[in-house]
């Protein structure tokens, strides 16, 4: 089976060639043909070539490889590994609960109509600041984290439904008049300031 | 014309290459490579090409 990037580097390989064509011999345009090959060479394949590119582009971004590319969020991938049940997203990550290598992207984006969008529009802006604007210490969310998103996954789940806490308090939950992140609950997630007394878990190769 | 459509070509050839030199790394930096300079180069080379279109001298087509 043929991957993705390999379709997109054939498209490109055979992109250049096109347009070499008409670069080395542009006089071919003088014939109806020519101009037709020119414009393919020059605007259908190019624009189809960038449009598979940033396809691919934006599939990748939503990696944690990509989103741990930028320096600031080094301290938040580390503490994915932290040897600690009681910290939310280290152990989403070492049990896969989410997949790890979308672990990231699969908590911080929206499960609402446009989310995706939203969520690649906001990964634009944090690039942009990134590379051209001040970065805020520590980072935080642009609103308080909303129980949709957890309950995407854990919404139907028997460990969830079943427990008597969860259902003691269930319409509230679903409403999200009582967060799961800030009741006293489920509160700890990316402590990057207590990153250095923390115990580590190291996956076996 | 000519000369236009051949600057295009080179100008889409630099994009199509800054895209494959971008997808060879999962990096913020390479999305924004591809992004800024390879969007400008996409950009530029093909309104260049519809510039000479319609700003087309017929006498250089049989140079």
């Amino acid at each position: 089976m043929i991957s993705p990037q390999t379709l997109v580097f054939v498209l490109i390989g055979a992109s250049i060639l096109l347009i070499l064509v008409v670069v080395i011999r542009p006089s071919i345009t003088a014939s109806r043909e020519g101009k037709i090959i020119a414009f393919l060479a020059l605007v259908i394949v190019p624009v189809v070539a960038a449009g598979v590119g940033a396809s691919e582009h934006m599939e990748r971004s939503e990696q944690t490889q990509f989103c741990l590319s930028c320096h600031i969020m080094e301290p938040y991938g580390r503490s994915l590994y932290v040897d600690d049940p009681s910290y939310i997203p280290a152990a989403h990550f070492q049990n896969h609960r989410v997949p790890a290598d979308k672990a990231c992207y699969t908590c911080h984006t929206d499960y609402a109509m446009f989310g995706t969008i939203h969520a690649k529009l906001n990964g634009l802006h944090h690039v942009y600041v990134y590379w051209f604007g001040t970065p805020m210490h520590p980072i935080h969310l642009y609103h308080p984290y909303n129980n949709r998103e957890c309950l995407h996954c854990h919404a139907g789940a028997r460990s969830f439904e079943d427990s008597p806490t969860h259902t003691a308090m269930m319409s509230d939950l679903k409403s999200n008049k009582l967060s799961c992140t800030t009741s006293g609950c489920h509160d700890t997630f990316h402590p990057v300031d207590k990153l250095d007394q923390a115990k580590f878990w190291k996956p076996t190769e | 014309m000519l000369g236009k459509m051949r600057i295009s070509g080179i100008l889409l050839i630099f994009g199509l290459v800054i895209e494959a030199l971008s997808l060879l790394w999962n990096t913020a930096l390479s999305f924004m490579s591809f992004a800024v300079i390879g969007g400008l180069c996409f950009a530029s080379g093909i309104l260049l090409f519809l510039y000479s279109l319609v700003s087309l001298d017929t006498s250089g087509l049989n140079e």
